[in-house]
């Protein structure tokens, strides 16, 4: 189930500003309270993929800890992307609330 | 002796090795992903440190899987996009030869090979773009098709022969260089189809 949705995840990870790899992965298992709990390697095809798409930038940096790395941040396209992916998400899920708990939608 | 991080990400750029250029990115960008998850475990430095943090990554195959079907479809629609480059270049110079032949031909067939086998290279097309972009059927189709009316517009026209001017001469170039691209596309593209298909068969 959450494959379907990793692209937005990505997304929203980023959301709060730039990171890598690692860290993005480390705020989706803080974020999900350790729920979302991928095989660590399958957010970097989901990152090259949105950076293909435009909706991520990506940039090696060296850190003082001196470890180099590809830092993504999200583009102008990807925070609209990521608004609309939202809007529809909370569309969704609240349809499925309300038929699950046998309510109408919209209520 | 190499860590077990060294021969994972030698193993990964190995199955990565549809997209060279990637696969070094990948490999570097997956090599400090595993330091740095190495470096947290507790038991760091030690070969069981680095082996969990392999573990937590994933399968380096099922992982090299997911590139290669979003490679697929970054090759698909480049492949489609010369389809449509091919396909207005090969209608322009089309129109270009009848108007400069103004009816005379020196073979029956060929025009009626140009326009069809045109039309089919189009129905192909139509077919590939709204229902079958990963068909390499329908690419195949398009390319034979296209491949027939270019030929057959070149023996209608008897290019060499006459002294076509050279707005003709020129889309001829061009149909001839769009084809054997959408031929190297082709190529590219049926070589990622495979590739993928095996590392899936692979995790089954």
């Amino acid at each position: 189930m959450l494959k379907g949705h990793l692209d937005a995840i990505v997304l929203a990870a980023l959301e709060a500003g730039p990171a890598h790899g690692y860290a993005v992965i480390e705020t989706i298992r803080a974020r999900s309270g350790q729920t979302f709990d991928l095989p660590e390697g399958t957010i970097y095809p989901a990152l090259h993929r949105l950076e293909q798409a435009g909706l991520l930038s990506s940039s090696w940096t060296t850190p003082p800890s001196g470890r180099r790395r590809r830092v993504y941040s999200l583009t102008k396209a990807g925070a609209a992307a990521l608004a609309r992916r939202r809007k529809d998400w909370t569309r969704f899920a609240g349809a499925v609330d309300s038929f699950l708990g046998g309510r109408a939608w919209p209520a | 002796m190499a860590g077990l991080i060294e021969t994972y990400v030698a193993d990964l750029r190995r199955e990565l090795d549809f997209d060279r250029l990637a696969a070094q990115r990948i490999a570097n960008e997956v090599e400090d992903h595993l330091r740095e998850s190495a470096e947290a475990d507790p038991a760091w430095p030690s070969p069981d440190a680095e082996r969990r943090a392999i573990e937590r990554f994933g399968l380096g195959r099922e992982i090299a899987a997911q590139f290669a079907a979003d490679a697929i479809d970054r090759q698909a629609r480049r492949t489609w996009m010369t389809v449509l480059a091919c396909v207005i270049v090969t209608f322009v110079a089309m129109r270009l030869r009848v108007i400069w032949l103004d009816g005379e031909t020196v073979s029956a067939l060929a025009p009626l090979v140009d326009r069809y086998a045109f039309l089919g290279a189009i129905a192909a097309a139509t077919v590939g773009w709204f229902a079958l972009r990963r068909s390499l059927l329908a690419l195949s189709l398009c390319l034979v098709g296209l491949g027939a009316s270019i030929a057959a517009g070149f023996v209608r026209a008897d290019l060499f022969a006459h002294g076509a001017p050279l707005g003709v001469l020129l889309t001829a170039g061009g149909e001839i260089l769009l084809v054997g691209l959408l031929c190297v596309h082709l190529v590219g593209f049926g070589r990622q189809l495979r590739r993928t298909a095996a590392l899936r068969g692979a995790l089954r």
